[in-house]
């Protein structure tokens, strides 16, 4: 199908190359939405795990025990896959962009504007997140509400797409269908010579970064922002001790105070002469890197029914570090009571190294690694 | 037909729910420069050198389809997730941020495409030649 277009200097802009139609669109789009859900689900679920609403918060799920490192995963990899199928809709109907006249009536001057917000929070949210996973934020404003509130402009102008363009969707749903029939046959063979090139290029970016997540493909990471094999005791870290400004002298003269209508304070060795246990977990990072690792410690509702605490209560965990967004952590009821959650001593049979928060830590299953609290200094009944 | 209205109404009410949010922020007119610098560069460089590198192979003669094309596709993707680490500045918050060697894995997996989209195309030439003789 050819697009003699019209840009207002003549002499007329034609557009040679084939495929910049409705099937190639909708066969690529139809992915492509698939993606952009798959990653708004993960994302909205991801940001009430890591920021949960006061009546949410002692409800969340501790179980499974790997829930937020299966989503999180999931969101990342959605959004990379999600990459070279934008690229791909929008060359297809890059044409459109020179329609002219370029605002026909009111109801079309609506539809090109809820295009121009769906193309640019969609070209927005995949740049931001690829950006956030490097750790490099080049704009002047904070990523984590900002990429949350363009979710919802993106999914909602989504929708608004969807259903002004279903006719023209189902007309080219499948090869057989009355739009696509209506195209050169010719180029059939062309257009799934296309597709299966997007679908080799979602591949490729797929089994090139999946591995920071997916421990199978963990050879395959080429171009993820993590290796889960680097870092001290196999364990990647986001923030060190030294940046947390948490020294040895600090550590030294530790105690871990625990605070309740029977309050208490244990030195280290004390901690480790209560009941030890072994739980595998893994460290999910709202970045989108996870990695199982073994953690030996002291359940944290054995610590809070000590302090007093009974079984429907939940947890305050404070840190050694002097400042940062997650120094003080609350734990939900479903949380601080699941067996599987430790005030960590050990780290795959080792002493827990600085960075990964020695003295002691909080490992809990189906959390965002953020909230597993490194240098614990304080517990408290809440 | 109501399916539609419905859809477009949430779809509607979703995108002020965003909106809200957005203005909520310090600075959204900041936010919305960066909005519609996303759409500039999009619509502005990366689809005018897409097209521009096609109708460049095709002054030479040479139309873009099947198996270059894809290869194209592929590793113009691969490049892309691979310019963030590659071009990222400054330093990283410790040796686990970004470790890896992205430019030799870069120039590996541009090599393997190349490689890959070669021996397709010649298996498929030499598996219709073949058929040809018969």
């Amino acid at each position: 199908m050819r697009f003699p277009l019209r840009l207002p200097a003549d002499p007329p802009v034609t557009f040679k190359a084939r495929l910049h139609d409705a099937r190639t669109a909708t066969a690529v789009g139809r992915w492509l939405g698939l993606a952009f859900a798959v990653c708004f689900a993960t994302g909205v679920l991801s940001h009430f795990f890591q920021h949960p609403p006061d009546w949410l918060a002692d409800r969340l799920p501790s179980r499974p025990y790997w829930g937020y490192r299966f989503t999180q995963g999931l969101h990342v990899i959605s959004g990379i896959a999600a990459i070279p199928l934008l690229l791909a809709k929008l060359w297809a109907v890059y044409p459109r962009l020179f329609a002219w006249p370029p605002l026909r009536s009111v109801r079309h001057a609506l539809e090109r504007a809820s295009v121009a917000v769906l193309v640019a929070a969609g070209v927005f949210e995949l740049f931001t997140g690829l950006l956030n996973t490097f750790q490099w934020y080049p704009w002047p404003f904070s990523f984590v509400p900002v990429h949350f509130a363009l979710s919802w402009l993106l999914i909602g102008a989504l929708m608004v797409h969807l259903a002004v363009k279903w006719p023209e969707i189902r007309s080219h749903w499948t090869r057989r269908s009355p739009g696509t029939l209506a195209l050169p046959a010719s180029d059939g063979p062309d257009r799934r010579a296309l597709l299966a090139g997007v679908a080799a290029a979602v591949g490729a970016v797929t089994l090139t970064t999946a591995g920071q997540s997916v421990t199978a493909l963990g050879r395959l990471d080429l171009f993820a922002p993590r290796d889960p094999a680097v870092g001290p005791q196999g364990l990647p870290v986001n923030r060190t001790a030294k940046a947390a400004g948490v020294t040895a002298t600090a550590v030294r003269d530790w105690r871990l105070s625990v605070a309740g209508p029977r309050p208490y304070t244990l030195t280290l060795d004390e901690l480790r002469a209560l009941p030890q246990y072994e739980v595998t977990l893994p460290i999910a990072c709202v970045e989108g890197w996870s990695k199982n690792a073994r953690w030996t410690g002291v359940r944290v509702r054995d610590l809070l029914e000590r302090a007093g605490g009974g079984p429907g209560t939940g947890a305050r965990v404070e840190s050694l570090e002097p400042a940062g967004a997650y120094r003080v952590m609350e734990m939900g009821r479903e949380y601080a009571q699941d067996p599987l959650t430790l005030l960590a001593l050990r780290l795959n049979g080792e002493e827990l190294s600085p960075d990964h928060g020695h003295p002691a830590r909080i490992i809990a299953p189906n959390r965002p690694g953020v909230l597993q609290t490194k240098w614990v200094a304080r517990l408290e009944v809440a | 037909m109501a399916y539609r209205y419905a859809v477009a109404g949430l779809g509607l009410a979703l995108m002020g729910l965003g909106g809200a949010l957005l203005v909520q922020q310090p600075s959204p007119w900041r936010i919305a420069l960066w909005l519609a610098g996303a759409v500039v560069v999009h619509d502005g460089l990366v689809a005018p050198l897409v097209i521009a590198v096609a109708a460049l192979t095709g002054a030479f003669g040479l139309r873009l389809r099947g198996v270059p094309r894809a290869a194209l596709i592929v590793a113009g993707s691969l490049t892309a997730i691979a310019l963030p680490p590659l071009l990222r500045p400054g330093g990283t918050a410790n040796p686990t941020v970004v470790p890896l060697d992205y430019l030799r894995n870069w120039l590996l997996t541009m090599a393997a495409v190349a490689l890959a989209a070669g021996l397709y195309a010649g298996t498929r030439a030499a598996l219709r030649g073949a058929r040809r003789r018969t």
